[in-house]
């Protein structure tokens, strides 16, 4: 069953209908306030997908509405933050209140039970993690162990290594600068773990920037981050990563950022209130921007990143 | 008012724990600024690596994420997560990992995941995102961080970061593939170093003006009085100028 190069254009909301489950494992692309799918989560809160499994590595505010709109039972990610702006809230007190599990690894170990998924293999070793409690916590023996620890088959001197179980979201969210219709797309900057992602996902989401003519992958080849072959929708959502920042496109908005993290911190209705303007009322991510953003914002945004890049 | 505040002097004294041609694994806020303040003075030949990919970066003033445009500015590649935490750090090619954390204990173990009972955290931290890798695969360790009792715990509530692990010889048992790295304390009060023998953080020198006593009297756990305890360099007025003018030109870290 491939994913052939055919026209795989659609909305957000048609691409979450029809890829995002109730009690999903959910891969989230993006790292703290850069490049974060929030077109894609938040269309996820609009249509109030139940009982996620939210996986990744630095999972932040894209996580975090998920968290806040009560739709999210787990995470397996290296930290939930948005570094200068705070701990990701929501998810910080649904963590303090038991309400969610949440199951810790390294950056480096979740983006190698990643990479591991995408090799096709069960598991991969790993020299991080050793002697630490991110180890010590989770089961290392029985029928179901969360990690093992064995001697180097290879060393005579049989130091530990540790061996993590291969992931494979169910369906993975990413924002990127190009895409074409077929899913071949392209991601500008740094690429998180979400190169490894993408290609260990059942099913592959991708949103972007913009869309760019099926010729252009075959004539700039170097650019083509992940092909079409692991991909199953393409949402053209300009701005898609908004409020983060999208490399060489437009710069993170710091006013929406802090203005989020205050209401996620305070929670109740202050936070319900942010919920119902950001995502419910407005309809689609569009509506949201229409909200959230002037034109006069927009292009000081993009001003601001042309200067830094 | 004295020529310099406190963030200045452990950025100074960071500084100096970098030498010339040194791969560098960092973040943001003080580590980063200790970094560019040494690639500025004495390591023009230091390499950044940044923890979500960059290679090399001409960083511009003043990153506030590793995410941030400015951290990638000049940089020679982009990479990933996997590309800096696996192909360089895990690989063996770095040299020095800035860390921080919520506890550092008598090891040099550092928590950055929970406060209180891991099932059932009093208070949840963000946890490690790449710190655990940067501990364990860094021959030195710098870490940053004002000197308050709460933060110098006996022991940490859960080893997000391993120092020493309980013992000298801990992280060799353990299967890390540095057994015994270097471990610098960088505080507003004093330089505390790893001793080999035990695998304790001890007191190698002092802030200007302050007394080991005073740092007992914050530290949680007890330390060993050294005979003679040199004192910190405080940093000219040249390079306060410097970090002011152009390394941190807004004051988005170097603010007290």
């Amino acid at each position: 069953m491939g994913k052939s190069a055919r026209n795989k254009l659609m909305s957000a909301a048609e691409a979450v209908e029809r890829f995002v489950s109730d009690g999903a494992v959910l891969g989230m692309g993006g790292q703290s306030i850069g490049r974060c799918p929030m077109a894609l989560a938040f269309e996820v809160a609009r249509q109030g997908k139940k009982g996620l499994s939210v996986v990744g590595c630095n999972l932040a505010m894209s996580m975090d509405v998920l968290v806040g709109s009560g739709l999210v039972s787990r995470t397996e990610c290296g930290t939930g933050n948005l570094e200068r702006y705070g701990t990701a809230f929501r998810w910080r007190a649904a963590a303090e209140a038991g309400e969610l599990a949440v199951a810790d690894y390294s950056h480096l170990g979740m983006a190698s039970r990643f990479l591991a998924a995408s090799l096709g293999l069960p598991f991969m070793p790993i020299k991080s993690l050793l002697g630490s409690d991110i180890l010590s916590t989770k089961r290392g023996e029985g029928p179901d162990p969360e990690y093992v620890l064995m001697s180097n088959p290879f060393s005579s001197e049989g130091e530990p290594v540790a061996l993590l179980p291969a992931l494979s979201p169910d369906v993975s969210t990413v924002h990127a600068q190009k895409a074409d219709a077929a899913g071949n797309f392209s991601i500008e900057g740094f690429s998180t773990h979400e190169p490894e992602m993408v290609k260990a996902s059942k099913a592959v989401v991708v949103s972007c920037e913009e869309i760019v003519d099926p010729e252009y992958f075959r004539e700039n080849p170097g650019e083509t981050t992940v092909p079409f072959l692991f991909v199953d929708a393409v949402v053209h959502q300009p701005f898609g990563g908004y409020p983060t920042s999208v490399y060489g496109r437009y710069e993170h908005d710091r006013e929406h950022i802090v203005e989020y993290q205050r209401v996620a911190r305070a929670g109740g209705d202050e936070y319900a209130d942010y919920l119902r303007r950001a995502i419910v009322e407005p309809g689609d991510f569009d509506g949201f921007l229409d909200w959230a953003l002037t034109d006069e914002k927009k292009a000081a945004l993009r001003d601001e990143m042309e200067r830094l890049i | 008012m004295s020529g310099y505040n406190p963030d200045e002097l452990m950025v100074v004294e960071a500084a100096r724990h970098i030498n010339d041609g040194d791969v560098v694994l960092v973040g943001t806020g003080l580590p980063m600024v200790a970094g560019l303040l040494a690639q500025r003075t004495h390591a023009p030949n230091m390499c950044y690596v940044v923890e979500t990919g960059p290679v090399a970066p001409r960083v511009l003033p003043t990153p506030i994420s590793v995410s941030d445009p400015r951290v990638m500015h000049g940089a020679v590649s982009h990479g990933s997560l996997l590309s800096s935490l696996g192909g360089v750090l895990q690989r063996g090619l770095a040299d020095v990992s800035f860390l921080g954390g919520a506890q550092i204990d008598r090891y040099a173990n550092l928590n950055s995941t929970v406060i209180g009972n891991p099932e059932r955290p009093k208070v949840r931290l963000p946890g490690s995102g790449g710190a655990n890798d940067l501990a364990s695969h860094s021959p030195r360790i710098l870490i940053i961080t004002r000197h308050e009792r709460r933060r110098f715990p006996e022991r940490c509530d859960y080893i997000t970061s391993p120092g020493y692990l309980d013992g000298p010889d801990a992280r060799k048992l353990a299967g890390l593939s540095v057994p015994y790295p270097e471990i610098s304390v960088i505080t507003d009060l004093c330089v505390m170093e790893i001793d080999r023998a035990t695998g304790t953080l001890g007191v190698a020198r002092l802030a200007p003006g302050v007394t080991f006593d005073t740092v007992q009297q914050n530290t949680g756990f007890d330390l060993h009085r050294p005979a003679d305890v040199p004192e910190i360099s405080p940093p000219s007025g040249d390079i306060v100028e410097l970090l002011r003018r152009e390394v941190d030109p807004g004051g988005v870290y170097l603010n007290g």
